[in-house]
């Protein structure tokens, strides 16, 4: 089933356009790696869908809901329910040790500390890093602070989950691990995952690849075959 | 390096680089005025004859009376304490994005001495303009403003011009003095080719110890009134001193208890914390507890001056009360000589708290500008997790009013307990002037919502240092 519809997405910074009418469906449980060269538009098509930015024209839907209109509280509210959004590096709260930041979102729902807690600890098991539960950002290493960050951008169990080339700032083996960890849970409750990266090879671990060039879509393909097909073109 | 290369790495910066040139600038602008203000008091010239002669030509008392020339300039250059600490805030603005420019000075193979000079220039050049447009101010206000009276009375000293060297050592040396301290505080950080590392460590937890600071400075007000009545009155210069170093001692115990308390309001917050914005703020507090002292440090000060003022106001109302009713009796009636001199310089006390207050809420809005644009990636990250801008406003409001409001409360105790122990009983078992409550708490109240409303100024930065284009930035 169609979760997040985009219909003939625009957006343009000043005069240079970013995105040139992109429409793409993402299905319930489906991971959609976003790829192509720097500056294609990866980045601002992410935001667009995620809500963070309006696109100048087009429509964004969740679950039939135009999303591009509603208000910021509104979207703000979405981001932190049923999305789950996780970037490159520095998402997390220096200050806040990681069960706290894990903790946050679920803070901000309303649940009680201990309840809140107990929840981070059980993410942050998930994905191996249980031992960082009392330690802050700046004491873990990048792949540490890579799985907390991803910890947090799961806790609230959101349906589709962004993430904007969350292993950019690891080495290979690190970012592999991470993203392998990413999937399975990903799988294992259904979310969605929209992934932006320009590694093709990462690309292998999704459904569907989406390759950008120029703010329009270049072609799609099977996540496996994908690297093949890019290189091709 | 050429000086005009030199200018050029100066210059060369964004626009906090700006807003701290144009605050280094403003700073300087105006620790000239105090300075010259202080240095025309002093030129002011002695009146012939016996001691107790007057400047006939002025009409405040302050300027008439030769004895208390003395202790009006040092009010005046006490005023350029913050603006200082303004000057000091300022030059952390932008710090770390000029850190960062110096670092990729060293890597473009800069030396280090070579770095500090550019900074050093860029704080110098930028004093150097304050202080000539400040001595601009001060010659054309001093037109503008000499405008005698009926009397042919002077409203302000607009008759006399300090020496010239004088007015030339402020012009010249302040710029001077302030490339001499950036070059001091850029000691603590060494700019490396791979960037900025702080050399000093991570210092520990706070601890009560600046309570007996304040213990002391307290003690030594209540020890000088006794002595000297044991003394019969005998002047002694080394007991003002020792209640100068006390009262010295209480600031400094108030302004380190800040960080203290920071602490303190921080634990404290964290195990009470419900919400998320209050978490945040606990936690930023233990973190950095010394910031408090740090951005409050003017305020605080200000406000120990305010309750010692409060004191000296209740004693010298009291007094006045008393002249008069001894009067009375005597069958003068109301209309006698009524001496008000010293409660109008209490007036003029109260005008320069409120101006060292308003300075000093300057300073903490540069400061919380300052902590909220560094921080902007993790600000815009937040919201685009999609926690509410509203949640981190919160945060910074609970983070600064957490420990001020303590901090104020303190101060204002500290200044009117010490005030009224130096202020003593007008004689043995006379009446005692009631506590000001109403002007301590005037003061206070006054200081709490100079901070509201830097904080809610504060926060109106975080719209658009929480926008998307944030997290390009690295
Ligand atoms: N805030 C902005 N202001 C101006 N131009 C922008 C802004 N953000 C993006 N752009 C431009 O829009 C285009 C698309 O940018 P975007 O960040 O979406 O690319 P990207 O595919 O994510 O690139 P990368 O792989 O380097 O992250 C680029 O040409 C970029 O220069
Ligand atoms: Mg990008």
């Amino acid at each position: 089933m169609t979760q997040l519809q985009a219909r003939g997405l625009v957006k343009s910074y000043g005069p240079t356009p970013a995105l040139r009418g992109i429409t793409l469906d993402i299905d319930e449980g489906e991971i959609v790696a976003v790829t192509g060269p720097s500056g294609c538009g990866k980045s601002t098509l992410l935001h667009c869908l995620a809500g963070i930015l309006r696109p100048d024209a087009g429509e964004v839907s969740w679950r039939g809901h135009r999303l591009d209109t509603w208000s910021e509280a509104a979207r703000s509210r979405l981001r932190r329910t049923d999305f789950g959004v996780l970037f490159q590096f520095g998402q997390l709260v220096p200050e806040l040790t990681a069960a706290e930041n894990v903790a946050l979102p679920l803070l901000l729902a309303g649940t009680g500390r201990r309840a809140a807690r107990t929840a981070a600890l059980t993410w942050l098991e998930r994905l191996s890093v249980a031992e960082c539960a009392d330690v802050r950002p700046g004491e873990m290493s990048g792949g540490q602070q890579q799985r907390c960050a991803t910890a947090r951008a799961l806790v609230t169990e959101p349906r589709v989950l962004f993430a904007d080339e969350p292993t950019g700032a690891l080495d290979t083996l690190a970012g592999e691990q991470v993203l392998t960890q990413l999937v399975r849970l990903a799988r294992e409750h259904r979310t969605s995952v929209v992934l932006v990266t320009h590694e093709p090879r990462i690309a292998a671990y999704a459904d569907r690849e989406v390759v950008l060039r120029d703010g329009v879509i270049d072609h799609t393909g099977l996540g496996l075959d994908a690297p093949l097909a890019g290189g091709s073109r | 390096m050429s000086l005009a290369t030199l200018t050029r790495l100066a210059l060369a910066g964004n626009r906090t680089d700006a807003a701290r040139v144009a605050l280094t600038a403003l700073s300087a602008l105006l620790a000239t005025l105090a300075g010259l203000a202080a240095l025309t008091v002093l030129a002011i010239e002695k009146p012939p004859g016996d001691a107790w002669q007057q400047s006939e030509q002025y009409v405040n008392a302050l300027l008439r009376e030769p004895g208390l020339r003395g202790g009006t300039a040092f009010a005046l250059v006490m005023l350029t304490i913050p603006v200082l600490a303004l000057a000091g805030q300022s030059a952390r603005l932008g710090a770390p994005s000029r850190d960062r420019r110096l670092a990729a000075l060293r890597l473009a193979g800069a030396t280090p001495g070579q770095v500090t000079r550019v900074a050093m220039l860029e704080t110098g050049l930028a004093s150097l303009a304050g202080t000539v447009l400040g001595l601009a101010c001060y010659l054309g206000g001093r037109e503008v403003l000499h405008r005698p009276d009926d009397n042919g009375q002077l409203a302000l000293p607009t008759d006399v011009l300090p020496p010239v060297p004088a007015m030339a050592a402020v012009v010249l040396g302040l710029p001077v003095l302030a490339a001499a301290a950036t070059a001091v505080l850029l000691r603590a950080v060494a700019t490396t080719p791979l960037g900025v590392v702080r050399r000093a460590g991570r210092t520990g937890s706070p601890q009560p110890w600046p309570a007996l600071l304040i213990g002391l400075g307290v003690l030594a007000a209540a020890v000088v009134e006794p002595i000297q009545w044991a003394l019969r009155g005998a002047a002694l210069e080394w007991l003002a001193l020792v209640a100068m170093v006390g009262i010295f001692g209480a600031v400094m115990g108030v302004i380190f208890g800040a960080g203290w308390i920071a602490h303190l309001a921080g634990r404290t917050l964290h195990r009470l914390a419900r919400r998320p914005a209050a978490l945040l703020a606990a936690r930023r507090l233990t973190d950095d507890p010394w910031a408090s002292s740090r951005t409050f440090a003017a305020l605080l000060a200000a406000l120990i001056i305010a309750g010692g003022a409060a004191a000296f106001r209740a004693s010298f109302q009291l007094r006045a009360e008393l002249e008069q009713e001894q009067n009375r009796l005597a069958g003068f009636g109301d209309d006698a000589f009524h001496d008000s001199f010293y409660l109008n310089t209490m007036d003029l006390v109260d005008l320069a708290v409120a101006a060292a207050v308003a300075i000093a809420a300057a300073g903490l809005l540069v400061t919380l500008v300052e902590g909220i644009v560094s921080r902007r990636r993790t600000y815009a990250a937040l919201v685009a997790t999609g926690v509410p801008r509203a949640t981190i406003g919160t945060s910074i409001a609970w983070q600064v009013l957490a420990p001020v409001v303590p901090a104020v409360l303190i101060a204002l105790g500290v200044g009117y307990a010490i005030g009224r122990l130096l202020t003593g009983d007008l004689s043995p078992g006379a009446r005692r002037p009631d506590v000001p409550l109403e002007q301590l708490a005037v003061q206070g109240a006054g200081a709490i919502v100079a901070v509201l409303v830097v904080v809610g100024l504060g926060v109106l930065f975080l719209r658009s240092t929480t926008a998307v284009e944030e997290l390009r930035a690295t």
